[in-house]
């Protein structure tokens, strides 16, 4: 199942709101899938991207989850789908 | 529970405080030390109730379940479950929240409280929420969890004791009830609960205030970010220079004035010849130093107590990435500027194997604390103290800084190489929370300090003042006849001939042949070797003893020389103690053996290109 492009979260516009549809927990390991859910992002969440890597690469991805702030790796992100928040 | 001491555990998520709280409890009264069999590190202490019965306590790795992703974490569960080698099961549990943070603390909150041990909230830094314009209930919340909640600030002593009080009531009405295995819970069910009740204890929001996020704008933002990285990091390493001059000359004045004392006051015997060239020489040129590694990790500490460390770590992770690490490894790596041990031990927060391999391969590479004496003399003794092209930038520090830098290049490359050879693996990952800015707490800083610096004093103390002493005994002796040198005839000074041999062809002379093998120890004993040697050298001559070590040097050694003597202790492998850290955390020889090896021979041939491309400019 392979997402449109424009829809997972490694492509979402920085600053803005987006709503997780679904995971794709299959393309990630079983522990980076748990991580993922302790820090809050499950289907139904409302995530910011909202900085991106450095002058030497995409990676990683900083968003906001509720009030916290987590870093992933575009890899993870691609993995998820999101829809507009509104 | 009569009788022994309770012991308390402090539990919770990363970033949720708890190390500030743990201070706050124990004050100074804390013991660092290691869990048998792996070397995660146990921060115990003591504290009190109200009426002076005496608790300990006991500081666990942060985690975010009772499943653990990478080892750290494995000994907080382990510990809490009883399961530990060498602790005992807490007899009750402090869960430290973030008050700004409780739907996501919460979850493990929850799952903790399930265990039916005897369990206190600590709802810590209620402070940073108000200033996140948040309100909380704390009695709602402590109704909902069914234990007591309460609000707490680090630096407030009204809700340490609060606390305790709670623990001490916990204990007390805990009945001898069973103690529950871990319920192997639906992660997703947890955490929709736990959003439940902190919605519940949730009076009021406001949006958040937006000061942080300007702040991670500018500091994060990919160009400039980097340059912000780069000069922080260009400003303590200028610091740890010129920040360490006073109080630097200042302890070795003062160890000089003992010297003169103790040879003024007694006879001339074997006694006095070991005090003062061998103690005093050796031990005193290494303890000058402290001020400069105080500098350092003054600065780690603020950098990690901020929370900017978090944010270097996202800075990095691209770079990092393309050598197949992650940015987890930057806040290890950083740590092994000031020491390559807590730098390997603190990789065991790296969920990935091979990367945390690879981290811990070349974490050496990092320049360390214990090098520092080496560059400081050596730098010192031949580089000028001028600024570069009239810019307020001073050669020494910027000579140093290289010496930094080329260690850091040199790790990416054998980074690259490893991850591409021995240690092949998957793309690691790196998933972290980013806390929020935070004024550093003094009391954690000086505490965090008064430990490092205990640390070094105790190394000075034991491995180098006995290195120290075992190579003036092999300087000593046998005498040397009227007229021979004593350090080239002594036992040293025959075995370092023979080393001198390898290591003519890279530009080393005796002097660094004789402390080539003690540094073996630590790195510093270079300089306490050398120190002692001159002593040795320079006998009752006044003159001569009053001259500094670097003094000495400059007339032995060309700067060919010294500059090779640098670039070997860029990359040389030598301190036992990095090496046994090594063969603990990969259990076996192979891994701490490759590493010796490998870290060898680049120091060779770094030492022996630079000097072959000093004399080739003339300065040989």
């Amino acid at each position: 199942m392979t997402a449109l492009l424009e829809n997972v979260l490694d492509r979402a516009p920085l600053g803005v709101a987006v709503r997780i549809a679904r995971i794709d927990w299959t393309a990630m390991s079983e522990d980076e899938g748990r991580r993922l859910r302790e820090f809050g992002l499950m289907e139904g969440c409302e995530v910011t991207p909202l900085h991106r890597g450095s002058i030497f690469s995409r990676d990683p991805l900083a968003l906001t989850v509720g009030r916290m702030k987590v870093i992933i790796r575009a890899r993870q992100a691609a993995a998820i789908t999101v829809e507009s928040a509104a | 529970m009569t009788g022994a001491i309770p012991s308390i555990a402090l539990v919770g998520n990363p970033n949720a405080g708890k190390s500030s709280l743990f201070n706050a409890l124990t004050g100074a009264r804390q013991k660092i030390a290691n869990y048998p069999g792996v070397t995660v590190e146990r921060k115990a202490g003591h504290a009190s109730f109200a009426d002076g019965r005496p608790i300990s306590l006991i500081d666990l790795p942060g985690t975010y379940s009772l499943t653990p992703a990478s080892l750290d974490e494995a000994v907080t569960r382990d510990v809490i479950l009883g399961r530990q080698d060498g602790e005992k099961r807490p007899d009750a549990l402090i869960v430290v929240l973030d008050a700004a943070n409780l739907d996501n603390h919460l979850s493990f909150a929850l799952e903790l409280l399930a265990l039916n041990l005897p369990t206190v909230v600590a709802l810590n830094m209620v402070d940073l929420a108000t200033r996140d314009g948040l309100t909380l209930d704390a009695e709602r919340l402590s109704k909902e969890l069914g234990v007591p909640v309460v609000p707490t600030v680090a630096v407030r002593k009204r809700g340490m004791t609060d606390l305790l009080a709670a623990v001490d009531d916990a204990i007390r009405s805990h009945g001898a009830g069973e103690v529950a295995v871990p319920a192997k819970a639906n992660d997703a069910s947890l955490h929709q609960r736990a959003r439940t009740i902190a919605r519940a204890a949730i009076l009021s929001e406001t949006p958040v205030r937006r000061w942080t996020q300007r702040v991670d704008n500018l500091v994060l933002h990919p160009a400039l970010g980097m340059i912000i990285l780069l000069a922080l990091m260009f400003v303590m390493f200028q610091a740890v220079y010129a920040a360490a001059e006073a109080p630097a000359d200042f302890l070795e004045g003062g160890i000089g004035v003992v010297q003169q004392w103790v040879v003024a006051t007694f006879p001339d015997n074997f006694l006095r010849g070991l005090v003062v060239e061998g103690l005093l020489a050796g031990v005193g040129a290494v303890v000058v130093f402290l001020p400069q590694i105080l500098i350092l990790f003054l600065f780690i500490l603020l950098l990690e107590a901020s929370g900017y460390m978090t944010r270097a770590a996202f800075l990095m992770d691209g770079l990092m990435g393309k050598v197949g690490l992650s940015g987890r490894g930057f806040i290890p790596l950083l740590s092994s500027f000031a020491c390559a041990v807590p730098g390997i031990m603190a990789t065991r927060a790296i969920p990935d194997e091979k990367d945390r391999l690879t981290t811990i391969l070349i974490a050496p590479l990092m320049t360390c604390s214990a090098r520092l004496p080496v560059y400081a003399l050596i730098i010192a003794a031949f580089i000028p103290n001028t600024n570069v092209g009239g810019s307020p930038v001073g050669l020494q520090g910027l000579v140093l800084f290289g010496l930094y830098l080329s260690g850091i290049v040199g790790a990416l490359v054998v980074a690259y190489v490893l991850r591409r050879t021995v240690a092949k693996g998957t793309g690691a990952g790196f998933m972290m929370e980013m806390p929020r800015y935070q004024m550093p707490r003094l009391r954690d800083i000086a505490i965090g300090l008064w430990q490092r610096a205990w640390i070094f004093l105790r190394r000075a103390g034991t491995i180098i003042a006995m290195t120290t002493v075992v190579l003036w005994l092999l300087l000593t002796f046998p005498q040397a006849p009227e007229g021979e040198s004593q350090v080239e005839y002594s036992v040293a000074g025959r075995i370092a001939s023979g080393l001198e041999v390898v290591v003519k062809p890279i530009g080393f002379n005796h002097d660094i042949a004789l402390a080539l093998i003690p540094a073996m120890a630590a790195r510093e004993v270079a300089v306490s070797a050398m120190a002692t040697a001159n002593a040795i050298d320079a006998g009752d001559d006044e003159e001569a003893m009053a001259q500094s070590l670097g003094e000495r040097l400059q007339g032995k050694w060309s700067l060919a020389t010294a500059l090779a003597f640098l670039a070997w202790f860029v990359f040389a492998p030598q301190c036992i103690s990095t090496i046994a850290i090594t063969r603990r955390e990969t259990n076996g020889w192979k891994w701490p053996m490759f590493m010796v090896g490998y870290l060898f021979l680049l120091a060779y041939a770094a030492a022996g290109i630079t000097y072959w491309t000093a004399v080739a400019f003339g300065l040989g």
